[in-house]
């Protein structure tokens, strides 16, 4: 039995108690005030970013809506992409996707998808050469 | 016959200094410990990444206890020494020291390999970088959308107090119960920071007694999770959370750390380092620091932290009756951390009304991203079609925060 053991061992039942007691309620009443708190906090500045960004997206919408009331309606439908054959809709739904989510809904239009000969390096070891090679 | 004697006497002094001759009976125990942990480790992979180092450690201290080694200072007679070495032509110089009017070199011996790697985890250095890679691969996002989980996170720190409890009243002292209480957060790291500053003396078994309970999540977890919730509660299905915006997650580091490093100085150096790495991936713009930080800078240490908290664990230091004490009150904070996150799970539950499974709550545990896995896992053994895994990520990363708080709290409450 080391010292410090002894010197637990020496404390009177009472003391222990106290002890214990004390750092029991400080630990339980401290951690707790703590997160608390950081729940009021990021629950505030969560709901203030998500209204702000909400009504930035109706802004966008809004006006999207008044171009579009300006603008009179073209006469003929717009041509749709002119894609080559063998590139299914699934591949130029996944492309608008990326292109919308790279760009925001809207603000880019696709307009014609072309295969683009393949020469060289693949497209993904391609973007890992970037990937490595992009901070130097 | 000269030739024979040199030879015998060169076979004796090595057998003299083999560890057959050296290791005592706990040394060959401890071997045995550390062959068990080894093959939990790679056969059942518990945790292997830091068991594996751990349990190699434990074993290259209990055959070789010089290697954890301090270094010391000889000092050998000034005309002794010159006979066996040509003191002028060396480039160092020794310190003298005259005792009785004759003169001593005063000639230093380096420690052992793993003593030197063994500052990082004595002066509190490893564990902060761990929790810097732990930031760096954390996606606090779950918890941003549903920041109530905060209180499941506290919840099951609530193991660590009153395990104290107990700890105190087996014989053990203010310093050593804090230690012992906080493998009750199931998080290795914190638990050896908190130790390495309170009760360093109980480094390895408290390092190993957490490391294996947090390996040992998901056979601990399910029973205390199904004794304490109905088969009704368990199949709750919950809402989507909201998606959280990329100045959200950023904001969020920033907030944490000062508002923690404000109230509770002594989490600063974990939590801070937990924030760092997420604001460094959720930035965006320090990729190549962020990868490093989660990737190789987390591996060395790991590395590092592993063998020599392992080769704490000597068999004269590891063979004891406190050990044993300190595996069974470890598992009983641990057990009470899981039974209390799920009883606060009841209680939102409650106070919701019926919105919230409690099972997310044995999660605030916060042995990422295991416990959350086992809340997954036990609620589709009710319902298959449940997904409760990012609702389970937002107490089990606020665990994480919830026990930098809490050991926080014992560096600050604990003196030292």
């Amino acid at each position: 039995m080391d010292i410090s053991t002894i010197v637990a061992a020496s404390l009177s039942l009472g003391e222990k108690f106290s002890i214990s007691i004390t750092t029991l309620l400080t630990g339980f009443v401290v951690v707790f005030a703590v997160l608390i708190l950081l729940i009021v906090i990021i629950s505030i500045y969560g709901k203030i970013c998500y209204s702000a960004q909400n009504a930035s997206k109706k802004k966008k919408e809004k006006i999207e809506q008044s171009q579009k009331q300006e603008t009179p309606a073209p006469a003929k439908t717009a041509p749709a992409p002119s894609s080559v054959s063998g590139i299914s809709d699934e591949i130029v739904a996944v492309i608008a996707a990326a292109v919308d989510s790279t760009y925001g809904v809207g603000n880019a239009k696709i307009k014609s998808i072309k295969k683009s000969p393949s020469v060289g390096r693949p497209v993904w070891g391609q973007a890992g050469v970037l990937d490595n090679t992009r901070p130097f | 016959m000269e030739i024979i004697n040199g030879f015998l006497d060169g076979i004796v002094g090595l057998y003299q200094s083999s560890g057959f001759v050296k290791l005592s009976w706990e040394n060959y125990v401890m071997v045995g410990v550390s062959f068990i942990l080894l093959y939990l480790a790679i056969a059942k992979e518990y945790e292997p990444l830091i068991l594996l180092p751990l349990a190699f450690g434990m074993l290259l201290v209990n055959l070789y206890p010089s290697i954890m080694g301090a270094p010391n200072t000889e000092f050998i007679l000034m005309d002794e020494f010159k006979k066996t070495h040509d003191v002028e032509s060396q480039s160092v110089q020794y310190a003298t020291t005259v005792l009785n009017g004759q003169t001593y070199y005063n000639v230093p011996t380096y420690g052992g390999l793993l003593y030197y790697l063994y500052q990082g985890v004595k002066m509190g250095i490893y564990p902060p970088l761990i929790f810097l890679g732990i930031g760096a691969m954390t996606d606090f996002g779950p918890l941003i959308a549903n920041p109530k989980s905060f209180i499941l996170g506290a919840a099951a720190q609530i193991g660590i107090f009153i395990t104290f409890f107990g700890a105190i009243f087996l014989g053990f002292t203010k310093a050593q119960a804090g230690s012992i209480g906080i493998i009750g957060g199931a998080d290795g790291p914190t638990a050896i920071f908190v130790t390495s500053k309170l009760a360093p003396d109980l480094l390895g078994p408290i390092a190993v007694a957490a490391y294996s309970y947090m390996a040992l999540v998901p056979i601990i977890q399910p029973p205390i999770m199904k004794a304490l919730t109905s088969k009704k509660e368990r199949a709750i299905k919950m809402e989507q959370l909201r998606p959280v915006s990329k100045l959200e997650k950023i904001i969020f580091p920033v907030i944490v750390i000062v508002l923690v490093a404000l109230l509770l100085p002594d989490a600063a150096p974990l939590v801070g380092m937990l924030m760092l790495g997420n604001l460094m991936k959720e930035s965006g713009v320090v990729d190549r620091i962020a990868k490093t930080a989660q990737n190789e800078l987390m591996n060395i240490v790991t590395i590092f932290l592993g063998v020599t908290v392992g080769a704490t664990a000597t068999g004269t230091v590891f063979l004891q009756l406190n050990t044993l004490k300190i595996i069974a009150l470890g598992l009983l904070a641990f057990c009470i951390g899981t039974a209390c996150g799920v009883l606060f799970g009841k209680l939102m539950c409650i106070l919701t009304k019926g919105k919230v499974n409690p099972l997310i709550g044995s999660a605030g545990v916060s042995a990422v991203p295991m416990a959350a896995r086992v809340s997954q896992k036990v609620g589709q053994q009710e319902n298959p079609s449940n997904f409760l895994l990012m609702h389970a990520m937002g107490p089990n990363v606020a665990g994480v925060i919830g026990s930098a708080v809490a050991a926080g709290v014992l560096l600050s409450v604990i003196p030292h």
